[in-house]
């Protein structure tokens, strides 16, 4: 590059003096030297750098890296280090963890066998022989013996009467309450099939809670909550029955009312017949 | 030739000063030598400083950073998300799946009993958990229990309460039919929920569990709802006793008024 610069000078240098000895207005001559001038400044290396300023730019440098780079770095470095102690002693810290975990298997030990024993007292109380097979049939949670359930139920009620030993309002009206009695117990036999899995499922879900850490607690709280929708829905499913239930024994009163009515006006008509008669 | 020169110099005065300050404003800049130059070292020792200090002031910060951040990441796996944890958690949402399934196949147990048509066709409307059934409902139940009593059969008090009484009862047997078609409805929207959470993250799980919480409200609304209406049945009955006593009342008033009146024709 260098070299290039020399070779140029050296040919503009003879190029000018050779234009000055043959040129002869003092106009040629002028506007020759200030192209000459215009032309290597314009091709002449930029000025060198001073060595004062090679030293201050060195300086600044360091002064941004040990300024502005260090205090930002060390900002960053204690903000993540104060979100790691926030985490460790207020968000999570493991302490408290295990202890909720010991909590939990407290509860555990403290409740689950004592619940467990008062659900399960034996409430039978029947003397005699059907109301025995009855009773058994209706508390004992399975749903795969609704048949013989039928066949107790009847065994303890009686079927309906025949169409010539009774009305046909009485029979259509014991046949309903029948029904309804036997929907109603063979449904409690399913809801209390589906009581043992939802207290199984309890079990389950106060298990995993013992062994849970903060990331995986939620998963087991919406399984917790979409497990008490269920039992909602069972509750409701039994309150239903007990509208359909109360409504067929206030149906049947009703019904009753209806004939005494009847059978009243028709006695007051004999009555005073009767007396008309007489 | 000195003189030549002089002479010449002499002839083209101008030419020549032209000449010389050419020269001297084209005269090449001293260019700095490799080698022994005080500013080369200079420049490489600044370089080498600011090498030193990039090493130490960036790279032990970056490095105390790092650190930092290692132990926070340690922590959330070991801690707070661990994997194992989380995935043992997803599998037994799974197995609870199946449970919930069963739950839901024992609510949907047909249990009708009836023998009789009229009974039957009523049993059927009422255990038919669906709403467009209700339409029908009236008519079955009065098959089973017969209409109000007309004008000529019954006196108006008796009327109004018989007509009463079977509005309690079928309005709580329409009840009971949306009641038992709204807990399917939420069987459904639990199950969908727990399949959700299965494939949850830690993150999204939260998001379930809110929804999950919204439909217990839900739920818990219906079994008001629910409970409300079998209040109003109680009432209803509580009514129909107490109704029972002033018809027995007003009966005996009007019975000793006729004995006395035949008494007294007598």
């Amino acid at each position: 590059m260098h070299f290039a610069v020399y070779v140029g000078y050296v040919v503009l240098l003879s190029l000018c003096s050779s234009l000055v000895m043959n040129f002869r207005s003092r106009r040629h001559i002028v506007a020759a030297a200030l192209a000459a001038v215009l032309v290597v400044t314009l091709v002449s290396p930029p000025a060198a750098p001073a060595q004062g300023s090679l030293i201050t730019a060195v300086q600044a440098v360091l002064n941004v890296i040990n300024g502005v780079i260090q205090a930002a770095l060390q900002a960053i470095s204690s903000v993540r280090a104060a979100v790691g102690t926030f985490y460790q002693s207020v968000a999570w810290p493991v302490e408290l963890i295990a202890q909720a975990r010991v909590e939990v298997l407290q509860m555990m030990n403290r409740y689950r066998h004592l619940m467990a024993g008062i659900l399960n007292i034996n409430l039978k109380s029947a003397t005699l022989p059907a109301p025995q097979a009855l009773e058994n049939l209706m508390r004992d949670h399975q749903i795969n013996n609704f048949r013989g359930l039928r066949q107790a139920f009847t065994n303890a009620y009686r079927t309906i009467p025949p169409a010539a030993d009774a009305s046909p309002e009485d029979r259509a009206m014991a046949d309903m309450d029948d029904a309804l009695a036997l929907d109603n117990l063979e449904t409690l036999k399913a809801t209390d099939s589906a009581t043992d899995l939802e207290l199984q499922a309890a079990d389950s879900l106060e298990n995993a809670a013992a062994q849970a850490a903060p990331g995986s607690a939620p998963f087991l709280t919406a399984a917790a909550t979409a497990s008490s929708i269920r039992s909602q829905a069972l509750t409701q499913k039994m309150l239903a029955a007990e509208l359909r239930q109360e409504a067929a024994k206030m149906a049947h009163g009703n019904e009753l009312r209806k004939r005494g009515a009847t059978f009243t006006l028709q006695l007051r008509g004999v009555l005073i017949n009767l007396l008309q008669h007489n | 030739m000195p003189k030549r020169g002089v002479a010449w110099i002499r002839k083209h005065r101008l030419g020549t000063a032209a000449l010389v300050l050419v020269l001297f404003a084209t005269t090449p800049h001293t260019g700095n030598g490799q080698f022994l130059d005080p500013c080369c070292a200079m420049l490489a020792a600044g370089l080498t400083t600011i090498s030193n200090t990039l090493s130490n002031v960036v790279g032990g910060g970056l490095h105390s950073i790092l650190s930092v951040e290692q132990s926070i990441s340690h922590f959330e796996q070991q801690v707070v998300w661990p994997q194992a944890l989380i995935s043992q958690a997803r599998a037994l949402v799974g197995q609870l799946q199946g449970t919930f399934n069963q739950i839901q196949a024992l609510s949907q147990i047909p249990v009708n009993s009836a023998t009789l048509p009229g009974s039957q066709q009523l049993e059927q409307n009422l255990l038919s958990r669906n709403p467009n059934q209700i339409a029908q409902t009236t008519a079955a139940y009065n098959a089973v229990y017969g209409t109000v009593p007309g004008e000529t059969d019954a006196s108006a008090q008796v009327r109004d309460l018989v007509d009463m009484t079977d509005a309690a009862a079928q309005a709580a047997m329409k009840r009971a039919i949306e009641i038992d078609s709204l807990a399917d409805l939420e069987l459904q929207a639990a199950g969908q929920i727990t399949a959700s959470v299965e494939d949850a993250a830690p993150g999204s799980a939260p998001i379930l569990e809110a929804q999950a919480d919204a439909w217990l409200i839900r739920a818990n609304a219906c079994t008001q709802a629910a409970t409300a209406d079998l209040l109003r049945l109680r009432a209803v009955d509580l009514a129909d006793s107490s109704a029972e006593l002033k018809i027995g009342a007003s009966s005996t008033a009007n019975l000793r008024q006729g004995l006395i009146n035949l008494l007294q024709h007598n």
